[in-house]
């Protein structure tokens, strides 16, 4: 090497020995995230798609994406993809799905992650209750949901009645607001979640809000809930006669389209705002009516959660930094309110966040956001009641069982004592 | 051992033998065009179809568990299962419900367009609309059609009086089967409608003038040639028919999934029911198997006495 030429050739061949050593470091694919949730409405997926992308922006290492799913379809699509080795590295669940995904050996327990995020941002302790067994947490809360009863003022000033607290006003009220052209209440009847949800609210108005006795046996099957089931066979008389088939959608249209007086709901506010009149100060929202034997209303509650399905510690890593930015209080506002009224915070600063406070449709609708928030503190969730989890609650969500004791009741016409018993049968069965 | 006859049999088997060897060199081209489909054919049927008849056999609760083998457990349990036998009732019901519907309406419309007119191709075009469009749309269409609030079949049957306020075609178990078994036969029968058009169109039209001189009406003449003609064609739609319509699943799941009260669930509704949503995939697969068997057993009693001398000759 005592030339120019040789020496330059030199330098070269170090450049490129450089250059290849290092240029698998800097080609190295990004991680992927992919996200599974069933929040398919349009501006639902597009509010998370700004807060992936700003993520994703901001940590190169990082491709978040998000693949929406359907409720309906997510109980049998998500154990076969894991199956299949498709799962995604984030799942969004309800607490009785987790068990079913926890059974396919999937779900990764995130109790030091969830303690990291405690610590930032103070859970209230009702949002891990329900993710919280078998010495683990196996999913990290996001947001909260309650049901409450909704109802135009104006419909009810122009029927000359008062929103009802009890159930003999709720069955009055319905019978005075069945009009031509105008139903006293919607409730569906179909078998599905949302109608696990509705009955599963007479049931807690009834005081038969534990499913499970103390030891794991099912007491179901009390005059509690035969009460609840015979309240809402009254109520269903002035019901649409097609809600044996409704989901949410029905039912949020029907109210927006005035087809329905009242109806039950986690929120109607987006459909009322954009479908409806959008006149905030006409727009009631009440907590659901309770029976005499119970003090004071409750309503069924849902912390959602996201669970993750990866073993790989970057994919991991890369999901936890994702939710930790979800859960960041200059974000966490905005994520909630992806549907504006629905989701409600499960932390401290997150129910404080300007983020969330200061969105216009919260703002204009601050009022019944602020009553659905005390109504979802009376919240609670079948099997997870009491302080107790049970499991096996995912097997009688997954079949739908308190819906289907429920057809029974109001198609089929079944004594609702017997429907009960029967319903407590299919659940011993579905669990066995 | 006869001699006379093992010498018979080996002569036979060497026949045999040189008649395969014959027939492969002369046809080997036709196998190996074919030889890719049979293998994918292979992987796509029959592996599945095994594992299904493997995990019939075990315990296996949510798809991507394990399971231990129980033996005829999971077929006794479907066997003696009440809803298992209500299923294959309603499909019973709804194979020859939608038969009778479909084979009447198709008969009615392939008549009609075998009528020279005026608009004959945009007609023939036109009635097939229904057996285009995808499934989960024409479920969204029939669902605002006959919705109560705001379905304008509802709002036409208000308006004209015929009913006093609007009906729940699916809020009960009877309504919800006779719709969706309308629906399903709307959908179906343009398909009939065309194949039985092409068969009747292969009808010499000599017949037809010959006994139309001898003086037989429409009626004798559908009776004793169109029909008679047909039969070929007839035999293969009874078996493919049968078959689907007893496999139609998207439908029945989109409308109602098989509520309300299980009104609508037939067998496949029953299986899926069972594997997805009851995470008791073994015994959703021995259903299926017994389901195969039952299916398989008609296609043979169907061949054996419905298939026309003409195509067993052949």
């Amino acid at each position: 090497m005592r030339s120019p030429a040789s020496r330059l050739g030199f330098l070269l061949l170090i450049v490129v020995l450089v250059v290849a050593g290092i240029g698998p470091v800097a080609a190295q694919d990004p991680v992927e995230v992919m996200i599974w949730h069933m929040e398919q409405p349009t501006y639902r997926v597009e509010r998370l798609q700004e807060l992936i992308d700003e993520f994703n922006a901001a940590n190169p290492g990082i491709v978040v994406s998000q693949e929406p799913q359907n409720w309906g379809e997510i109980y049998t699509k998500a154990p076969a993809a894991v199956a299949a080795g498709n799962a995604p590295e984030i799942l969004f669940a309800i607490p009785d799905f987790t068990p079913i995904i926890r059974a396919v050996g999937a779900v990764q327990p995130v109790e030091d992650f969830v303690a990291q995020m405690d610590e930032a941002h103070t859970f209230f302790p009702a949002a891990l209750e329900s993710y919280s067994y078998d010495e683990h947490v196996w999913a990290v809360p996001m947001w909260n949901m309650a049901q409450s009863l909704w109802y135009r003022k104006s419909v009810f000033e122009a029927a000359g009645i008062e929103p009802p607290t009890t159930w003999d006003e709720w069955l009055a009220a319905a019978e005075a607001l069945t009009t031509d052209g105008q139903y006293g209440i919607g409730l569906p009847a179909n078998r599905n979640l949302y109608t696990d949800q509705t009955t599963y609210d007479f049931m807690i108005n009834a005081g038969a809000s534990e499913i499970y006795n103390e030891d794991g046996t099912l007491r179901f099957d009390n005059p509690a809930t035969v009460a609840a089931y015979d309240f809402y066979k009254q109520l269903y008389q002035y019901s649409p006669a097609d809600s044996s088939s409704w989901a949410w959608g029905e039912a949020e249209a029907c109210f927006a389209s005035r087809t329905c007086a009242m109806v039950l709901q986690f929120t109607v506010i987006s459909t009322y705002e954009t479908q409806a009149e959008g006149d905030a100060e006409d727009l009631g929202v009440i907590a659901i009516p309770h029976s005499d034997a119970v003090e004071e209303s409750g309503t069924i509650s849902y912390v959602n959660a996201a669970m993750i399905l990866t073993d790989d510690p970057a994919k991991q890593e890369a999901a936890y930094a994702f939710l930790s930015f979800l859960l960041e209080p200059e974000n966490y506002g905005r994520f909630l309110n992806m549907e504006p009224g629905l989701y409600l915070p499960v932390t401290e600063d997150g129910s404080t966040a300007e983020s969330y406070w200061q969105d216009p449709t919260v703002v204009k609708y601050q009022s019944q956001i602020e009553t659905m928030l005390e109504n979802s503190r009376n919240g609670m969730l079948f099997g997870f009641t009491g302080g107790h989890t049970f499991p096996t609650i995912a097997q009688i969500s997954a079949q739908n069982l308190l819906a289907q004791t429920l057809q029974s009741v109001v198609i089929e016409g079944v004594d609702p004592a017997e429907a009960v018993a029967a319903g407590q049968e299919a659940m011993i069965e579905a669990i066995e | 051992m006869d001699s006379t006859g093992a010498t018979r049999r080996a002569r036979t088997g060497q026949r045999r033998a040189a008649s395969l060897r014959q027939s492969l060199s002369r046809n080997w081209l036709g196998y190996l065009l074919v030889a890719p489909l049979m293998l994918w054919l292979a992987g796509t049927i029959l592996y599945p179809l095994i594992s299904a008849i493997r995990i019939s056999f075990l315990d296996v609760g949510i798809i991507g568990t394990g399971g231990s083998f129980v033996g005829f457990e999971n077929y006794s349990k479907i066997l003696n299962s009440d809803k298992f036998w209500s299923a294959l009732g309603r499909s019973l019901l709804w194979v020859v419900s939608n038969s009778v519907i479909q084979t009447v309406v198709a008969f009615a419309t392939a008549l009609i367009l075998k009528q020279r007119f005026r608009g004959q191709g945009l007609a023939r075009v036109w009635v097939i609309l229904s057996w285009i469009v995808p499934t989960v749309v024409v479920v969204i269409i029939w669902r605002w059609l006959l919705g109560t609030s705001g379905g304008i079949v509802n709002y036409a049957l208000v308006a004209l009086g015929i009913v006093s306020e609007p009906v729940g075609f699916f809020g009960s178990g009877t309504g919800a089967y006779a719709t969706v078994v309308l629906i399903n036969s709307w959908r179906w029968f343009p398909l009939m409608a065309v194949i039985l058009l092409a068969g009747m169109q292969g009808i010499p039209e000599d017949l037809y003038e010959a006994a139309s001189v001898d003086g037989a009406s429409a009626g004798m003449r559908f009776r004793h040639i169109t029909f008679p003609s047909l039969q070929p064609v007839l035999f293969v739609m009874g078996l493919v028919g049968t078959l689907w319509s007893f496999n139609v699943f998207d439908v029945i799941w989109l409308f109602t999934r098989g509520g309300p009260s299980s009104a609508t669930t037939t067998v496949p509704v029953f299986i899926y029911d069972t594997a997805f949503n009851s995470y008791r995939l073994s015994r959703s697969a021995a259903a299926s198997v017994i389901v195969g068997v039952i299916l398989l057993i008609f296609a043979a009693l169907f061949i054996r006495f419905m298939m026309p001398p003409d195509e067993k000759e052949a």
